[in-house]
């Protein structure tokens, strides 16, 4: 894994617990991660979600996106999830893998949203764009 | 490479701004001396010669920075001196202490410079841990240098490059002419001299993406009479192909095997083995000059490997579409303070189908002084799809966003490519006229319209400022290049 990735990949573990977060490397030194048990609660029915995504071996100048979350997501008033949520995905895909296997894929909804252009002063890291969907999806 | 372990000649590298700020202080007319810190990053080649890469100027004031000597005429106080010592310690940069003296054309040190340098240059090289420290002495045209490597070796300073507008290079004192030139060049040499002649024999040019834009700049370089390439492309010719790479032929894709109405496997097969387009323009290059040096590298710029053949080049053209790729060459500009040019066409079309924008853009990128990251000209989202597999992306598109091949027509393939050699042939010759810009161009091919932009400079970019942590001129030293990790 590139260092930037690695040290993306610290700053994660060291906001939620270390044996929550999983990590599988791709072929090109970025890496897919699973964040479990992140609380959800209202507006949606589940209480919490794990969250997975992929950190680019370009990282931190590539943005992090889309996001995925458990597969049966829905929303306490049953209205659909609305634009930027879709259903049907599976996440990670094991052709990227550098390992296939190292995580298994799960079906997934997936959470979609690009950030505008990362200025040059303060990029934009991979925790800060996982806090900011997480906060995205609970204002939903 | 330990710092020791170089036994080529040294040269330093200085960007343009760099170099006419350091004029300024040095020879404000008063006909007197000045002083200056010089923070250089270092960059060892594989043929044991070394790349000192400016960095950073401190200028010393006079009177505050610059006093009477004890022994010498002038002398950089002893704060000012440890202040910049330090900060070369702890980034692992080169130290070297500047004055000037009059007259032009050449330059040496004096026997008190000289005496001076053995009595403080083995405490420098202590303080400085590891890092090669050293003394450069200016005068109107001319640089000499006297460089203390770690191990105790003493070597002096070949020649500096200034890279900028165009590329000067000053030496000690000038170098006798050399041998004649081949009658073959009369035409051009009746231009450029003999002098240009040997420039670009002398010049190692990589291009990245050997496509429609890629195999015009290798023709037109490989005329020229440039003496080396590195060429990075990984992709094979395909049929839709021949419309735009000079030097294809129909049998370099089994023309028929290939072709869409044969079956599906005969055509994956014929594919499978066409001709990589790096062979291609090897071909192109030796036909037109055979005793060109030419590297075909069948692999993704992003593999390390690839990216240390380019760290080799004296110019970059790039001529691939991926963002991957401009982040790259980017970074290696200012980090390693080589001179390159980003090349590409675009055609738009609306919903309708109908024509709207047609245009080539060439984007001179300059060390310190042109960035395609402060000129926003490096999409953070389509780093992020570049970085997934085919089918990822194609899973995670929505239907609204079909991924559609690109319009691309060799005429405007032709308009950057030209520009662009034409850019680097008076740059490197240094015949580019005083009112030269740098200036990003972009051809409208429907209103015959040129439009010029003058490239915005972030001050604290990660990519060409020289803030801590930051790329300008670090060299090996510096940050990690965003290639793909092993
Ligand atoms: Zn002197
Ligand atoms: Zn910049």
């Amino acid at each position: 894994m590139s260092p930037a990735v690695q040290k993306a990949i610290d700053a994660i573990t060291g906001q939620f617990n270390r044996d929550r977060v999983l990590v599988a490397a791709d072929r090109e030194g970025g890496a897919y991660v699973m964040v479990e048990g992140v609380t959800l609660g209202a507006p949606f029915a589940q209480d919490d979600s794990w969250i997975g995504f992929h950190i680019p071996s370009t990282c931190p100048y590539a943005d992090v996106y889309p996001h995925f979350v458990r597969p049966d997501l829905a929303r306490l008033d049953g209205a659909s999830l609305g634009e930027g949520i879709s259903t049907g995905h599976a996440f990670p895909d094991q052709a990227a893998l550098k390992t296939p296997g190292d995580m298994p894929a799960r079906t997934a909804v997936q959470v979609s949203r690009r950030s505008n252009r990362k200025d040059t002063a303060g990029l934009e890291t991979p925790l800060h764009k996982l806090l900011k969907v997480i906060q995205w999806l609970k204002t939903r | 490479m330990a710092q020791d372990a170089i036994d080529g000649p040294w040269s330093l590298t200085i960007p343009e701004t760099l170099f006419e700020t350091l004029q300024g202080h040095l020879f404000p007319g008063d006909g007197d001396e000045h002083g200056a810190v010089l923070v250089a990053g270092i960059h060892p080649l594989r043929s044991g010669c070394a790349r000192l890469l400016a960095r950073d100027l401190f200028l010393a004031e006079d009177g505050v920075d610059y006093v009477p000597g004890k022994r010498g005429y002038r002398m950089l106080r002893a704060e000012f001196v440890r202040r910049h010592i330090l900060t070369c310690r702890d980034e692992q940069l080169v130290y070297l202490a500047i004055h000037n003296h009059g007259g032009s054309g050449s330059v040496a040190f004096s026997s008190d410079d000289l005496n001076s340098h053995e009595r403080g240059y083995p405490a420098l090289l202590d303080i400085s841990r590891g890092n090669a420290v050293g003394a450069l002495v200016f005068a109107h045209g001319a640089v000499a240098g006297d460089i203390w490597l770690p191990g105790g070796r003493r070597v002096a300073l070949d020649r500096t490059e200034i890279i900028g507008r165009q590329r000067r290079v000053l030496r000690p004192a000038p170098r006798g002419s050399r041998a004649k030139g081949d009658p073959q060049y009369d035409r051009q040499t009746r231009m450029f001299g003999q002098a240009g002649q040997l420039i670009l024999a002398g010049a190692r040019v990589a291009i990245i993406g050997l496509g429609g834009v890629g195999s015009l700049v290798a023709e037109y370089l490989a005329r020229l009479g440039v003496g080396a390439f590195v060429l990075i492309d990984p992709d094979r010719l395909d049929p839709t192909n021949i419309p735009r790479v000079v030097g294809s032929r129909r049998r370099d894709v089994w023309w028929g095997l290939s072709s869409p109405t044969a079956p599906a496997w005969v055509r994956r097969l014929a594919l499978a083995h066409a001709t990589r387009k790096v062979d291609i323009a090897r071909r192109v290059i030796t036909e037109a000059n055979p005793s060109a040096h030419v590297d075909a590298i069948a692999r993704n710029i992003l593999e390390p490997s690839a990216t240390a053949d380019l760290l080799e080049c004296d110019y970059i053209f790039l001529a691939a579409d991926e963002m991957r790729a401009r982040l790259l060459v980017n970074a290696i500009v200012h980090q390693y303070l080589i001179p390159g040019v980003q090349i590409g066409s675009k055609v738009s079309v609306d919903e309708s189908g109908r024509l709207t924008d047609v245009f080539s853009v060439v984007r001179p990128l300059r060390p310190g002084i042109n960035c395609l990251w402060c000129n926003q000209l490096i999409n953070p989202g389509k780093l992020a799809d570049e970085a997934k597999v085919d089918r990822e992306r194609k899973g995670q598109r929505y239907v609204d966003d079909d991924e559609v091949i690109a319009p691309s027509v060799i005429t405007l393939n032709g308009v950057g490519a030209a520009h662009a050699c034409d850019d680097f042939l008076f740059f490197m010759t240094a015949l580019v006229a005083p009112s030269g810009t740098l200036d990003f161009a972009r051809y409208e091919s429907r209103s015959r319209a040129l439009s010029m932009s003058s490239p915005r400079v972030d001050p604290c970019c990660t990519e060409c400022s020289s803030e801590v942590g930051c790329r300008l001129g670090h060299g090996a030293t510096g940050p990690v290049l965003p290639t793909f990790a092993v």
